[in-house]
């Protein structure tokens, strides 16, 4: 029944976007005058590791001439819980795109991780420096943004909750067990997990359709009207370097002296850097009239031997996912009785 | 009851001849350890702590080993926080050859530095040869065995390894400081042996743009605006500049211009345009000179190392002593190089037989010397940051260091900067005053060194999944 193999590693990132929060605290030291002598990057690492290679790396000298070097700070992953507060519809889905696939996605399902973080120092001073440095962060959560999924792009706030600090102090007793000093915090990061990702075979929508009917009787009535919109390109797409300017423009100018027009004709939108322009007239083989900052775009000067690129249909078919886009709009008057058919895509 | 009077219960020459074969004993028996007394550099007081501590002598003292089938307490073991040697060590050392000989030295130190100097203390340090091994005395009993003939003679030193976390160890025995080489916050300077000065080629020509002027800073500026330059006519070669911006009281604003290339070919003084860097209101216009030749760019041929400052550019003069000297300035980058060399001003007055040339001010040290002794305090002298070394590797000039901050500021070393040694290691001849001296390439801040430590693999990782753009409350981590 399950099997369909996916692995987002979606809690290893959990895991290490929890250590990054702590990855870089310090701790100072002073001497008698005050003066700092010593500053030390508190170092961390994930508490789990395998035996051999612990002793191995750890303790390559057997001889190691020291118990320990400290200040150090550990976390690790204990629990995995079903979050019941933060659950959406089981068969909701959205679209997602990695750039040029489209993917169908089902909702993830949320999961509080728990993680705790330990801190070992041999001063309580050095302790009390590295909780001093984390919990202002608290309130009582912590938020980290995460792209959980590559083939999805989609970024998820994951809160960082602490839940709890205790700390152990063992002064006390003979003198055969030295002082340990151990801190630790309890925290829940509300991560979300995600199940196997499909491509779609839906695309982009690239063209709306409306027919309009003088009456809602569809058996008889006539359709009337036929609007549609499509994608219109706000920048140029092909590089067509349809033109080149021959003087600098000013914001004011609207005659522009060009190399030659050859290639442009009236109603034409052209580009300038990323300013559109619509051609008013053609006025000769090198200078044309243009209304300036066209299609909401910003007027500003541009320099002699700028290119201009026309946009046209064939920019409208290259606009992807995640492009800003105008549209370009259309209505037809009809007197015939066909109907739109959606499955042959013509009117029959 | 009072005790039996025909009996001394130990007079004072029984109980010498028993300290006397306890201190022979010792000499046959034991193993000779090196008793390193704890100075206290700074104490935290009401939570009750010395928070820096420096072991700076050494005592030989012959000890016998309780232990002597093997080290006793939990051995080694793996916890959360990574590998801990949890051996112990009992010894026995002589109470009399202690008062003699250590506790007589301890009583000499400065009060502040030696709390107690009558006994062996908890805290302080004992090397043991036999695996050389750093313990701490964790306990001293001093009724082990029970006052035999009226009088104790030995004292009992319970000892684990040592915690280390930043203290000096400096006792001029190099078996033993050496111990702790490899271990704590050891970040990474990596010096210049030898400072180059850079060397530059000038190219001329004529109608180019002499200067730039900056007709008005314009504000706003946080990036680094475009400055655009119409072109040369056809067969010139186009004049390339860029901005420099500046902040004067919260203002970001355009400080100067310089060219990186004046142009060839200009016959009219062409159109300068500042654009993004997300500032307004900044115009610059020019000055061209069509008839006589200036210094039109400034092309590297060897970038130098070692500079800690912009060096000063200096170009010849027309030959014809008429005219302008062109000036240039250069910019200098992380790895202590000149990056290049811009124009400020073209010069007039070249004729097409002069070769300007192009002098760039050598670096503040040429030549690094010296060989940096362990344990030895470093010392930047522009950012009057201390250290201490580690180790060097004279052949990658690769200066390990800790204790970053002991001065003025924990900022760190700045590339450039010139480091100082504190040992006495070159000739009095050399500059240094007789220490080893060398400039800063690059500092690093980060332990590569530490096995436990993954904080930068964590970083690395995350990098890649993580959005560090989003804000947090309290600024940038």
């Amino acid at each position: 029944m399950l099997g369909t193999y996916f692995y987002h590693e979606i809690l290893r990132r959990t895991v290490i976007s929890f250590g990054t929060i702590f990855n870089d605290i310090h701790i100072r030291h002073k001497n008698s005058t005050g003066g700092d002598i010593s500053d030390i990057r508190v170092p961390l690492a994930y508490g789990p590791i395998q035996k051999f290679l612990a002793r191995i790396e750890q303790q390559a000298d057997l001889n190691k001439a020291t118990q320990i070097t400290l200040p150090r700070m550990s976390f690790e992953m204990n629990s995995i819980q079903y979050d019941p507060t933060r659950k959406a519809g089981v068969t909701q889905t959205f679209k997602a795109s990695d750039g040029t696939n489209l993917k169908k996605v089902y909702m993830p399902v949320p999961y509080n991780i728990g993680f705790e973080l330990n801190i070992l120092s041999k001063l309580n001073d050095d302790a009390l420096q590295i909780v001093e440095q984390i919990l202002p962060y608290f309130q009582p959560s912590f938020n980290l943004t995460l792209d959980l999924v590559d083939s999805i792009g989609e970024k998820k706030d994951i809160s960082v909750v602490l839940d709890s600090i205790s700390f152990q102090d063992d002064y006390e007793g003979d003198f055969s067990t030295r002082r340990a000093l151990i801190y630790t915090l309890q925290f829940t990061a509300k991560t979300y997990l995600f199940g196997p990702i499909a491509d779609t075979t839906d695309g982009l929508i690239r063209k709306v359709q409306v027919d309009y009917y003088a009456s809602i009787d569809r058996e008889n009535a006539k359709r009337e009207l036929r609007y549609t919109a499509t994608p219109k390109a706000l920048k140029d797409y092909n590089n067509d370097d349809s033109a080149v300017l021959r003087e600098p423009l000013t914001k004011t100018e609207t005659r522009l002296s060009i190399n030659s027009s050859s290639n442009l004709s009236a109603d034409d939108r052209i580009i300038i850097n990323s300013e559109i322009m619509k051609i008013i007239e053609i006025v000769d083989g090198t200078t044309i009239t243009v209304k300036r900052g066209y299609d909401g775009s910003t007027i500003t000067t541009h320099l002699e031997n700028t290119s201009i690129d026309k946009l046209t249909a064939a920019d409208d078919a290259l606009i992807d996912v995640d492009d800003d886009f105008g549209f370009n709009e259309n209505l037809y008057s009809f007197t015939d009785s066909k109907d739109y058919s959606p499955s042959r895509s013509i009117d029959i | 009851m009072a005790l039996n009077p025909f009996f001394l219960q130990g007079s004072p020459s029984e109980q010498r001849l028993v300290q006397d074969l306890i201190n022979e004993q010792l000499t046959i028996y034991g193993v000779e350890v090196t008793y390193i007394p704890r100075k206290f550099v700074r104490k935290q007081t009401i939570i009750e702590e010395i928070q820096s501590s420096v072991f700076d002598d050494n005592f030989l003292i012959e000890a016998y080993v309780n232990t002597y089938e093997g080290h006793s307490g939990a051995g080694d073991i793996l916890t959360k926080f990574g590998m801990s040697l949890r051996d112990e060590l009992t010894i026995t050392i002589s109470k009399e050859r202690f008062e003699d000989f250590i506790a007589s030295f301890m009583a000499a130190m400065p009060e502040n530095e030696i709390e107690l100097a009558s006994r062996p203390r908890e805290g302080d340090l004992v090397y043991f040869p036999l695996g050389q091994r750093l313990f701490e005395v964790k306990f001293v009993e001093h009724e082990q065995p029970f006052y035999q003939l009226g009088k104790n003679y030995v004292y009992e030193l319970k000892c684990e390894l040592f915690e280390y976390e930043d203290e000096v160890l400096d006792t001029s025995i190099d078996e033993i400081d050496t111990t702790i080489e490899d271990i704590g916050f050891i970040t990474t300077l990596n010096l210049i042996g030898l400072g180059r000065t850079a060397t530059a080629t000038a190219n001329k020509g004529d109608g180019y743009i002499s200067q730039i002027f900056l007709n008005n800073d314009g504000s706003g500026y946080t990036g680094t605006p475009i400055v655009s330059i119409s072109t040369a006519p056809s067969g010139g070669t186009n004049a390339t500049a860029v901005a420099i911006t500046t902040n004067k009281a919260g203002v970001y604003s355009i400080d100067r211009i310089l060219l990186t290339n004046a142009g060839i070919g200009y016959q009219s003084p062409p159109t300068i345009t500042i654009s993004g860097g997300g500032g307004t209101g900044a115009a610059a216009t020019c000055s061209i000179q069509t008839s006589e030749f200036g210094v039109i760019s400034i092309a590297m041929v060897d970038n130098g190392v070692g500079y800690s400052t912009v060096p000063l550019v200096t170009i010849s003069n027309p030959g014809s002593g008429i005219g302008s000297t062109a000036l240039a300035i250069a910019t200098i980058n992380a790895d202590t190089e000149v990056s290049s060399i811009r124009i400020a001003n073209a010069g007039i007055g070249y004729t097409s037989g002069d070769t300007p040339t192009v002098t760039v001010a050598p670096p503040p040290l040429i030549t690094g010397i010296g060989t940096f002794r362990f344990n030895e305090i470093i010392r930047g002298l522009t950012s009057k940051t201390e250290a201490r070394v580690k180790s060097w590797d004279s052949d990658t000039k690769i200066l390990k260091i800790s204790l970053v901050g002991i001065g003025t500021t924990v900022s760190g070393f700045i590339p450039g900067e010139t480091i100082v040694g504190t040992y006495s290691t070159v000739s009095a001849a050399s500059t240094s005053d007789g220490y080893a001296i060398y400039s800063v390439k690059s500092y690093d801040h980060t332990d590569t060194y530490d096995k436990y430590d993954q904080n930068d693999e964590i970083e690395e990782e995350a990098d890649t999944f993580l959005d560090f753009s989003q804000s947090n409350p309290f600024g940038t981590y």
